[in-house]
């Protein structure tokens, strides 16, 4: 789903103009997409033909999402729909051409591997007998939404399609990157409200009973830095913080296009520009304390596939948050098709991980290499407080939780941080917008 | 953002065909520019500024609910069109604008692009002395709750079409056939309920120079080549 403008979250496919298996030329209009009263014809960047089509017509998609395959060759559109959604081979339906100034564009443009199924290597869907074996939900899923049984790959017993085989091809379930787009609770699925499914929250598991299975590069290299942080001399600060006024601005700026994720990141990064201390971090040797000449908030994103990483929101405390939410979707747009740079995940001064859109009340983090502190954000949650002054009501209220490198930050920075940080929410979280 | 494009200023070619057009026509001629940037990206930009006769359009995902009648026999002319939106109606003593812009050069971004349409209007009220304002996800201008500019556009490669109407001296009772845009909620209404003595005619000047402001565009007439199919 292409950004056809930088406030643009989710897009309606409103007419595929192709169907499955046509021959598309270079520039010619693939489908239409509808978002606000605007319609955009989008072509395909590429020579080839329309190999299956993810999303249907009437569906809405989150910006970033693939919605279809175009292939190359005309013998690739069978391997292309098998693969669907699992491994698309070739470029996803592209994005118009993009301006010099839409930054989001080439995200989109970029092919985007849909998420990975739950087995490690599902089983093409198996033919008994010239039918496909199915689940009746999987079934009745796949004709309500117009799905190709025969294109997706089961995830259960023998390679039987379930429901979530569906849901996952029509990017209905909890899918992709489990990012913190919210601190409310159980903001599950993937930005399609038109059509939540029916939560079958299904656990993420990369082996089946009784097998083991290697680490994948990425699970390997978060080992490494767990492990590393053992050799770290950290504790941990806990804050309750009220954010009635920080939900009611979010909703304000939530149809701009500004995510949870870009209002806590400029938050934290506005209040460590005032607390140096929570912002830097032990020299490598051990021997210093290195101030960064930065504040890049890292936000902890958890892949489908195993692993997580750190995409870095630079200067967070000096960008507005119509910027930090456009990159960041840029981001996880990349980061799921696993073409950031290095430096877009390593150079992070600060780390951020929010559980919150599970409805987790509370955690802790461990705390990443090279950095000085990481906070854990959990749900926020209507909460009876007491006041002061007797009272009682009831205020929407989450737990976070500062890990830190006691060696550069001391109990008494980490609770001062925490507390400008719950001021700046629970009393001004207007002025993040400027 | 739109503030760039008083660097990319240019100048636009506007159409202003006399009398009452059938909406066909206006599409046609909307096509016909389209293409010629869609040919070449560099040509001039254009805009039509016109009464429609009376008839109803539905954007390409608009849903045939909002319609009050049978679509198969409607109390006027009824398109479904190239456009975003849900239906609207189009009838004498409404202006219709319709910029036939490179978006590219205005930024490239649709949202901001029917932000700065709204503006035209807004901009345009307040000449007058109203108070025009926005409504947070209801594309269009309203004033003291009443829907005064209908708006709704298409883009291919970034070549906008359609655009806005703005209600000026309309007899409304068009729109009662209809839910216009999709909205039950909110009346629509018209720049003479407030100015009784303006005409459609007597905006068209003021208009066309607020869009020129806007977006930062010198208008001027066709050349003899630019002329429209049909004029």
């Amino acid at each position: 789903m292409p950004a056809l403008s930088s406030t643009m979250t989710e897009g309606k496919i409103v007419e595929w103009l192709k169907k499955p298996g046509d021959k598309v030329a270079r520039g010619e209009s693939v489908l239409v997409v509808e978002s606000d009263k605007a319609d955009m014809d989008v072509e395909s960047f590429n020579e080839g033909y329309l190999a299956a089509v993810l999303m249907p017509a009437g569906s809405t998609a989150p910006v970033g999402e693939t919605i279809g395959l175009v292939v190359e060759t005309e013998a690739e559109i069978a391997e292309a729909q098998a693969k669907a959604p699992s491994a698309p081979a070739a470029a996803a339906a592209a994005a118009p051409a993009p301006a010099p100034a839409a930054a989001p564009a080439p995200a989109a443009a970029a092919p985007v591997p849909a998420p990975v199924a739950a087995a490690p290597v599902p089983a093409p869907a198996p033919v008994a007998n010239g039918r496909v074996v199915a689940s009746p939900r999987a079934k009745k899923l796949a004709s309500q939404h117009g799905v190709a049984l025969e294109s997706l790959r089961g995830s259960g017993p023998h390679g039987r399609i379930q429901a979530e085989d569906v849901e996952r091809a029509l990017g209905l379930t909890v899918a992709v990157p489990r990012v913190a787009e919210g601190s409310a609770p159980a903001a599950t699925g993937s930005g399609n409200g038109s059509v939540a499914p029916a939560a079958a929250p299904a656990g993420n598991a990369f082996g089946r009973p009784g097998e083991s299975v290697a680490f994948n590069t990425l699970q390997n290299a978060v080992n490494r830095n767990m492990v590393a942080s053992l050799a770290v001399p950290t504790f941990r600060v806990g804050y309750t913080i009220t954010t009635t006024k920080l939900d009611a601005f979010y909703k304000q700026v939530k149809s701009k296009g500004v995510t949870m994720t870009a209002l806590l990141a400029k938050a934290v990064g506005v209040v460590l520009a005032r607390h140096p201390q929570v912002n830097a971090a032990t020299s490598a040797d051990g021997s210093a304390m290195v101030y960064p000449a930065a504040v890049n908030v890292a936000v902890a994103v958890a892949m489908e596939d195993g692993g997580l990483i750190t995409p870095v929101l630079a200067n967070a405390d000096k960008t507005d948050i119509h910027s930090l939410a456009r990159n960041w979707a840029d981001l996880v747009s990349r980061a799921r098709s696993k073409q950031l740079q290095p430096e877009e995940y390593s150079t992070g001064t600060f780390t951020l991980s929010n559980l919150g859109m599970f409805g987790v009340d509370r955690f802790d983090a461990i705390l990443p290499p090279g950095t000085g502190a990481i906070l854990a954000v959990a749900a926020s949650r209507p909460t009876v407080v007491g006041g002061k002054d007797g009272s009682i009501r009831v205020a929407n209220q989450m737990q976070v939780n500062l890990t830190c490198d006691h060696r550069v930050i001391y109990g008494a920075d980490a609770a001062a941080f925490l507390k400008d940080l719950a001021q700046l929410i629970e009393t001004n979280p207007e002025s993040l917008a400027f | 953002m739109i503030s760039t494009t008083a660097l990319t200023s240019g100048d636009a070619i506007c159409f202003e065909p006399p009398g009452l057009v059938p909406f066909e026509r206006a599409w046609a001629w909307q096509q016909e520019l389209q293409q010629r940037l869609l040919e070449d990206p560099s040509a001039p930009e254009a805009v039509l500024l016109l009464e429609h006769e009376a008839c109803y359009t539905l954007g390409r995902g608009a849903d045939p609910s909002f319609l009050g009648f049978d679509p198969a026999d409607p109390p006027a002319p009824l398109f479904r069109i190239d456009r975003g939106g849900e239906v609207t109606h189009h009838c004498p003593g409404q202006l219709v604008l319709y910029p036939v812009l490179n978006l590219q050069r205005h930024g490239a971004d649709l949202h901001e692009y029917l932000r700065e349409l709204e503006a035209v209007v807004i901009d345009l009220l307040a000449e007058l002395g109203l108070q025009g304002g926005r409504i947070d996800g209801l594309t269009g201008v309203w004033c003291e709750g009443h829907k005064l500019a209908a708006i709704g556009v298409g883009a291919r490669r970034w070549i906008s079409q359609h655009g806005l109407a703005l209600n000026v001296d309309a007899d409304l009772q068009g729109f009662a056939a209809v839910v216009p845009c999709g909205i039950r909620d909110r009346p629509v209404g018209r720049v003479a309920d407030w100015c009784p003595d303006l005409s459609a005619s007597d905006l068209r000047a003021p208009l066309l120079a607020a869009f020129s402001r806007r977006f930062g565009l010198s208008l001027r007439p066709p050349t003899p080549q630019e002329r429209l199919q049909g004029w």
